[in-house]
């Protein structure tokens, strides 16, 4: 197996070019390094850690630029993180354990593409934009499109993420990302919920809604009829419970070892349910009824 | 494809040869020689091999050997001043923690993190430093107990 260290994101795509599909880009190695293992061995790795500037959170007005580098401790601690984007948070402090917040990276998290990754029904609530390097230029691109299916996206072999850029959400919004698994520590997601609530200005209805289903579908996605069924509309427990159960229809998961696709289907709506009071209580004080 | 590796481990400057495919956990056992560090899952999931790595805990068996260069690691080996064993240890043998021992080299490293972070731990700081390791044998209680005992004897409450 041939080992780089680029220096720089030219340098890395370089290899990228010349290896194609026998290339297979590290960082935190969290994933990586069990495929190594148990699964192949790549005809190369691009170790991209030495790359300066990848590994930072920066405010830039509205939004906080992420480095793809950035561990998931590194957001776990971020105050800004904590007090701006509670959804992306919840995510980060559920997230395997501490000896694996402290090495694996959001960019590592994200490439790795897994529906039950465990950052990307937040940030798709979060309507998160990734910036891409390609040998032919930067793009931009949302996450709605960004993922393909498990393990693909569209860099493809060609690309590089080089920073995610999050939009803060609404003030007076409150956001909550909901995991079930059989432990706490340590486990895969058989559903998390990503909610994202902005009251009206009179706190008794919905001006916007933003709902992401995670380990439900071969990408995460968007709950876009359950949005559309409670945007604008005054909540209450009835219509919470319709939402919840359109959630579940919305979703399409699999069996696994983990959970049947009917179990999958109730803990949606649980998790919806649940989701949609508890960040409608931070938001407005009030319950739902 | 072989590299050369300089690392500084418990203080001492080392190197050795790895390949790129090679854990930085069986870099330290099998190269270097140090066993104190145990290999159990191998896929980062049981905390065994946890070392502290940059004043952080991480699982070994899951980074690069290629990311110890240049960097600042202690295993268990270096816990210990001769014969004095460090508070940590000494908690978990006076409180009953260990019984058949594989997992206790990974606990002891992840709490001497938590107490190199704070003496004062709560006790979800104790449950997050030890949620990644896991002991079939004892149970959890003396465990967590241990670590409240090697927290107050190191900041001079008992």
């Amino acid at each position: 197996m041939d080992y780089f260290e680029p220096k720089t994101v030219t340098e890395a795509l370089a290899l990228l070019a010349q290896y194609g599909a026998e290339a297979k880009v590290i960082a935190g190695g969290t994933d990586v390094m069990v495929d190594i293992k148990y699964k192949e061995e790549p005809g190369c790795l691009v170790n991209i850690k030495k790359i300066p500037g990848l590994g930072s959170i920066q405010e830039n007005g509205g939004s906080l630029r992420v480095g793809p580098l950035v561990t998931i401790r590194d957001i776990e601690t971020s105050s800004i993180v904590r007090e701006r984007l509670g959804v992306f948070w919840d995510s980060c402090h559920q997230f395997a354990s501490l000896q694996i917040r402290n090495t694996a990276t959001v960019g590592g998290n994200i490439c790795r593409a897994s529906p039950s990754g465990e950052t990307l029904a937040p940030l798709l609530v979060l309507e998160a934009k990734a910036k891409l390097a390609f040998a032919d230029g930067e793009k931009t691109e949302g996450f709605n499109s960004f993922f393909q299916g498990p393990g693909k996206t569209t860099l493809g072999y060609k690309g590089l993420l080089t920073e995610i850029e999050i939009p803060y959400p609404p003030n007076g919004s409150r956001g909550i990302y909901l995991k079930h698994a059989v432990r706490g520590a340590m486990d895969i997601a058989m559903v998390g919920v990503a909610v994202l609530v902005t009251p009206d200005a009179a706190k008794n209805g919905l001006q916007d809604v933003r709902i992401g289903l995670g380990a439900v579908a071969p990408t995460p996605i968007r709950a876009t009829k359950t949005e559309a069924l409670l945007r604008g509309k005054p909540l209450n427990a009835a219509l919470v419970k319709e939402a919840a159960a359109m959630a579940a229809s919305e979703s399409s998961p699999i069996s696994d070892q983990r959970s049947s696709a009917e179990n999958r289907r109730w803990i949606v709506e649980a998790l919806t349910r649940r989701g949609l009071q508890q960040s409608w209580q931070a938001a407005t004080g009030k319950e739902v009824v | 494809m072989s590299l050369t590796i300089n690392t500084t481990i418990n203080g001492k400057s080392v190197s050795g040869s790895a390949e790129a495919s090679t854990s930085l956990l069986e870099f330290l056992r099998d190269t270097l020689e140090y066993k104190g560090t145990k290999l159990c899952c191998n896929t980062g999931e049981c905390g065994a091999c946890t070392i502290i790595y940059n004043g952080k805990p991480i699982n070994s068996c899951v980074t690069m050997a290629a990311d110890a260069n240049g960097a600042q690691i202690t295993t268990i080996e270096g816990l210990a001043d001769g014969d004095k064993l460090h508070p940590v240890q000494q908690a978990f043998i006076d409180t009953g923690a260990v019984q058949c021992g594989y997992c206790t080299p990974g606990y002891i490293i992840s709490v001497k993190a938590l107490l190199d972070r704070t003496t004062q731990p709560t006790p979800d700081d104790i449950e997050e430093a030890v949620s990644g390791n896991i002991c079939r044998c004892t149970g959890y209680t003396k465990i967590v107990d241990a670590i409240q005992l090697a927290a107050d004897k190191m900041a001079g409450r008992s």
